[in-house]
């Protein structure tokens, strides 16, 4: 019985005595994914009015930069609260899981800092820049043990939660007149920063998954994701990421995305094993997706800069934004709410659903400035097909999150 | 067969493996790009503007003649000294006094300056591919004897005794016991000597041939023609790193595949 254990059920330590914790706050992305699903949702309908004007949004002088700043900020904090609160616990067996009435807590803090936002008209951005800062604040503060621990295993995290809260703070700064920046300038710094905390969590996220796999399968293997791969791929970002800000139309750039994308992609030839072949396992081939579309946005952003026929920047990016980090919100919730919920990593056809949807709304929208006759129908299809996977998150997965562990084991 | 099958099929990982290699390559572009942007395109054209020209040579029929000719002599050169290098170097290794009397001797050819041997070799041969092929073979047959001579010395003595004692048929013993640790003193070098062939072909061309890619190298620089002349480096570059990565380096990693 012991060795028909899941992995997973390793997750912690200690588990907290709070008693009658219901289902739904019994580990840290239960909760979570319950409100983060619908209000991507939501939002996506919301931005619709507010593109198709049937809502007005006067606070919103520029509409596109406050829908970036939403899209990015918002969403990563749920996905990053997401993350942590269930895997730091497994990176530090000795942290106490977040789950009652503390998760609770958070997550009313997070809507808190969605609802504000779209209340901002009423509230003043100085009541949004508090609860969104501060739904930031509290997950860097829970990471600490990340960045306090002595071997530094898993620092990186931490820090870059920090960074995003530093650039954050500066965007607030930059909209309400502190700063002289441009905000748009300072979304683009976040997003940077977004996709090395999407890389490395995806660092833990494939050794989990793909162990679990292999386990599962009786494939006698291990992977290691080892971390210069991933490092290469940082560092190139940082360089991408700082010449963009200051020099955002430099031929160089050009050959940096080249870089950025390269060293993405070379991170997928780890799943090249010694001795299995693992390719044609559905997870592998979910989480290889994440780095090739984020390769391919920076591929095609520097064809762009190096290439004065084509004008598309701000179409390619979304590779980045819908395609890979869309991406890994749903493959991470797909993992984590198999595993995490007593169940083995299972893949069938409405995952492979899920996933091909996120890529060909992707390719709907990011390719738009080669089919610009179409682009209206592109813009609409493309968010449509996008917000599909989510609804069938809902209507596949909220069962798990919202009753106990198949295996009987708290979380 | 066997041998070859299993590079094959290791290949398209290898490959895949590569695009690190290439993001560290797009930096180094990026670098080259940021000189260009801040000493103009006189002394360093941009990448755009180097790759335009290298396309635009590389479709004219001239240019791909030139670069034939420098390959013809690059690789005769190179096949001479990787023979006649680790024949004599495995040689030498087997025999004690052999290898004493080689080592200065080696030293007197690695320390003698490839320059001096063009100068050299255009008295002797005069201007022709005499002398680029002489001069290829002179400074790359050291590096090959010296790892052939190193991969000799340094075999196991427990080894040796063990194949003795089974009384092993002399190809077993070459092939099974002597050759791959042989094989991993000696690949490398001959990968230096390739690098080694590479330049110094390019230089003698420059020095001693109206014909070839390094003579086209002196006509740019002569012409101040830099984008031509950095398009020429491209090629040298990119012609050595296909050859080493692309060729080489698979065949290494299987015959190294012992060592894990």
């Amino acid at each position: 019985m012991q060795e028909d254990k899941l992995r997973a059920t390793n997750h912690y330590l200690y588990y907290p005595d709070e008693k009658n914790v219901p289902a739904y706050l019994a580990y840290g992305f239960r909760a979570i994914f319950l409100v983060f699903v619908p209000y991507i949702l939501i939002s996506m309908l919301l931005w619709g009015f507010v593109y198709s004007g049937l809502i007005s949004m006067p606070f919103i002088g520029d509409i596109l930069t406050w829908h970036v700043y939403e899209m990015l900020y918002g969403l990563v904090t749920a996905g990053t609260l997401a993350f942590l609160a269930t895997g730091l616990p497994e990176l530090f067996p000795g942290l106490v899981p977040l789950i009652g009435k503390r998760l609770k807590y958070v997550v009313i803090l997070w809507l808190l800092g969605r609802i504000s936002f779209w209340f901002m008209d009423y509230l003043g951005i100085y009541i949004v820049a508090f609860f969104n800062l501060a739904m930031l604040a509290w997950i860097i503060w829970f990471a600490r043990f990340a960045v306090l621990d002595k071997l530094q295993r898993h620092a990186s995290l931490g820090y870059t939660a920090l960074f995003l809260f530093i650039v954050e703070v500066w965007y607030f700064a930059s909209q309400a007149g502190y700063a002289s920046t441009e905000s748009m300038d300072i979304l683009k710094v976040a997003l940077g920063l977004i996709v090395i905390l999407v890389l490395l969590a995806l660092r833990r996220v494939n050794m989990e998954a793909i162990n679990e796999l292999m386990e599962d399968k009786g494939i006698d293997d291990i992977f290691l994701s080892r971390p210069p791969k991933t490092n290469l791929a940082i560092f190139s970002l940082i360089v991408f990421t700082i010449v963009e800000f200051l020099y955002p139309q430099n031929s160089a750039l050009g050959w940096l995305g080249f870089a950025v994308a390269a060293a993405i992609l070379g991170i997928t030839s780890e799943y090249k094993l010694k001795d299995e072949f693992i390719l044609n396992q559905p997870y592998v081939l979910y989480l290889g997706s994440i780095y090739v579309l984020f390769s391919l946005g920076y591929f095609m952003m520097a064809l762009d800069l190096l290439n004065p026929d084509i004008n598309g920047i701000k179409h390619f990016r979304h590779f980045i934004t819908s395609g890979g980090i869309g991406l890994s919100y749903i493959v991470v919730m797909l993992i984590i709410s198999w595993v995490h919920t007593g169940r083995k990593l299972t893949s069938n056809i409405y995952t492979h659903i899920m996933v091909m949807l996120i890529i060909v709304a992707t390719f709907m929208r990011a390719l738009i400035p080669f089919f610009e006759d179409y682009s209206s129908e592109l813009y609409l299809y493309s968010s449509i097909i996008w917000s599909i996977p989510f609804f069938m998150y809902i209507k596949l997965f909220f069962g798990f999150l919202l009753n106990a562990r198949k295996d009987g084991i708290k979380g | 067969m066997k041998f070859a099958l299993k590079i094959l099929k290791d290949f398209p990982a290898y490959l895949w493996s590569g695009w690190g290699a290439i993001a560290s390559i797009f930096l180094f572009i990026a670098v080259w790009d940021m000189g260009n942007q801040i000493y103009g395109d006189l002394v360093l054209p941009s990448p755009i503007e180097t790759f335009k020209t290298l396309s635009l040579m590389l479709q004219d029929k001239d240019v791909l003649t030139e670069i034939n000719i420098t390959l013809y002599r690059a690789s005769l050169g190179f096949a001479f000294s990787l023979v006649i290098g680790s024949a004599l170097g495995l040689l030498a290794g087997f025999f004690i006094t052999a290898s004493m009397m080689s080592r200065p001797i080696v030293t007197i050819l690695v320390g003698m300056p490839p320059i001096a041997w063009i100068v050299l070799a255009m008295i002797w041969f005069g201007m022709g591919d005499e002398t680029v092929i002489f001069t290829v073979i002179v400074a790359s047959f050291p590096i090959m004897f010296v790892g052939a001579l190193q991969g000799t010395r340094t075999l196991d003595g427990d080894l040796k005794d063990m194949a003795k004692s089974f009384k092993l048929p002399w190809h077993m013993k070459f092939f099974d016991v002597y050759f791959p640790h042989i094989f991993s003193y000696l690949f490398p070098a001959w990968v230096s000597g390739l690098g080694m062939a590479w330049k110094i072909v390019i230089m003698a061309e420059l020095l001693a041939t109206s014909d070839g890619i390094g003579a086209s190298l002196a006509v740019a620089r002569s012409q101040l023609d830099t984008p031509t002349a950095l398009s020429i480096v491209v090629i040298m570059i990119v012609s050595l790193m296909f050859i080493e990565y692309i060729i080489l380096e698979p065949i290494k990693r299987e015959v190294e595949l012992w060592r894990d």
